[in-house]
């Protein structure tokens, strides 16, 4: 952007004897706008827009090891799910007897969350229909609003379906976090981690069952 | 024949140049150094991580490192660990820490690691912070143990000192549990860690997730 000061040439101003030798006020500005360039090009590639995502999870007091007859939740009508070695899921309804049957499923749309819609399914249309009732509100009924929550709240509190969920040693973290991002999406409001992992009676139905 | 000016004017270009070297300067953070790259797994939550965090990342074999958001808190922690060990530091170390980013080793490791240059450092094998639960408590669950009275008491003096300046509060900025954990990890690493923060008291957990598409019920 050098720029030559062109004085007109032929001198027909009246100004010109007095005023000839009139400095220039433009500065050579191209290495400070290349600078700028540089740094914002840098600025673009280097920064991180999106900040992670969190999930939620509240673990349980552990339970008091001098207290002896504290018992995993009874299940009566429940889903297991058993998660383990190359992303396979299992799950089994009820109670665990020797000659239950383990029905193999994925952590896919069909698979899943498919049992998971169809075992809440009651639960689900109580939620669309508050969620429906929220819509219609107007945004500054806060009173209505925390009512309808509440609501929520209840319903969760009431649910009678309990998802228990197992692991064997060969589980990943992402088998944990895509079941919990289920529960989540289908909106489970009881399920339960155990922590001592799978009985031996399922490791050994695993086994026999699975292929 | 009027000969048309070669020179454009670039004033408006500029500015804009200069607004957005501004904009990307003052919005953009940097990452520190992680002494691994952890890849998580991902899920549908919208919830962004809370503004300061303990990160306890485990990568796929296992290992823990621990990190410290806020630096002030992160000092008086490696201070009060130290202690616990039986450990003298002195207070260019504890310096040091608190600007190391994340540091997976044995407490009594720490201070010769952080002698090292910066370059250097990436070398080193760190073994991860050692939460074997068996026997007496592990250098984790102190680590864990100290971080959540520090948090509470930065929380407070926070709280303290909003009152006495009569300046609104931000009660979300509680110092919070952040697991990173790799998405091939064993979920029986995971539970491990998390085991030894439920015996320090330690009930909620932020699980760090990448992002995933709209979830549909059908």
């Amino acid at each position: 952007m050098a720029q030559i000061q062109d004085n007109g040439g032929g001198g027909h101003g009246k100004g010109d004897k007095k005023r000839a030798k009139k400095q220039s006020t433009h500065v050579d500005m191209t290495p400070m706008v290349d600078l700028a360039f540089l740094l914002l090009t840098f600025f673009v590639l280097t920064s991180t827009f999106s900040k992670p995502k969190v999930l939620r999870m509240i673990f349980p007091e552990k339970l008091d090891e001098n207290v002896k007859d504290q018992k995993a939740p009874e299940v009566k009508d429940g889903i297991t799910l058993l998660l383990t070695a190359n992303d396979k899921i299992y799950y089994y309804r009820g109670s665990l007897k020797p000659n239950t049957e383990l029905i193999p499923i994925d952590y896919t749309r069909t698979g899943l969350r498919k049992v998971l819609v169809d075992y809440n399914a009651d639960m689900l249309v109580k939620l669309q229909d508050i969620q429906k009732r929220m819509n219609k509100l107007d945004d500054k009924d806060t009173a209505a609003k925390r009512k309808l929550d509440e609501e929520v709240l209840n319903a969760q509190k009431a649910s009678k379906q309990i998802v228990l969920v197992k692991n064997d040693e060969g589980a990943t973290y992402r088998n944990m976090i895509d079941v919990m991002d289920e529960f989540m999406i289908t909106q489970i409001a009881k399920y339960y981690v155990i922590d001592e992992g799978m009985a031996k009676l399922e490791v050994d139905l695993i086994k026999k069952q699975g292929k | 024949m009027p000969r048309s000016n070669p020179s454009l004017d670039m004033t408006p270009m500029v500015d804009l140049a200069f607004l957005l070297v501004t904009f990307f300067m003052l919005t953009s953070s940097f990452r520190t150094p992680e002494p691994v790259v952890v890849d998580p797994p991902t899920s549908t939550t919208k919830t962004e991580i809370p503004k300061q965090v303990f990160m306890i990342t485990i990568d796929n074999q296992g290992r823990a490192f621990i990190d410290l958001t806020n630096p002030a808190v992160k000092s008086r922690v490696f201070e009060k660990v130290c202690n616990q060990s039986g450990i003298k530091v002195d207070s260019m170390t504890v310096k040091k820490f608190a600007g190391s980013g994340a540091i997976g080793l044995k407490i009594t490791a720490i201070p010769q690691y952080l002698e090292l240059e910066a370059n250097e450092r990436t070398k080193v094998n760190q073994t991860g912070v050692p939460y074997d639960t068996t026997g007496k408590k592990s250098e984790l669950y102190w680590w864990a143990y100290y971080t959540r009275l520090e948090a509470h008491a930065d929380f407070k003096a926070r709280e303290e000192e909003a009152k006495t300046r009569k300046l609104p509060f931000d009660k979300s900025n509680y110092i919070q549990f952040a697991v990173k954990a790799a998405s091939d990890a064993k979920y029986d690493a995971v539970k491990n860690v998390i085991q030894v923060f439920r015996d320090a008291k330690v009930k909620q957990f932020q699980m760090i997730t990448g992002l995933e598409s709209e979830p549909s019920l059908k």
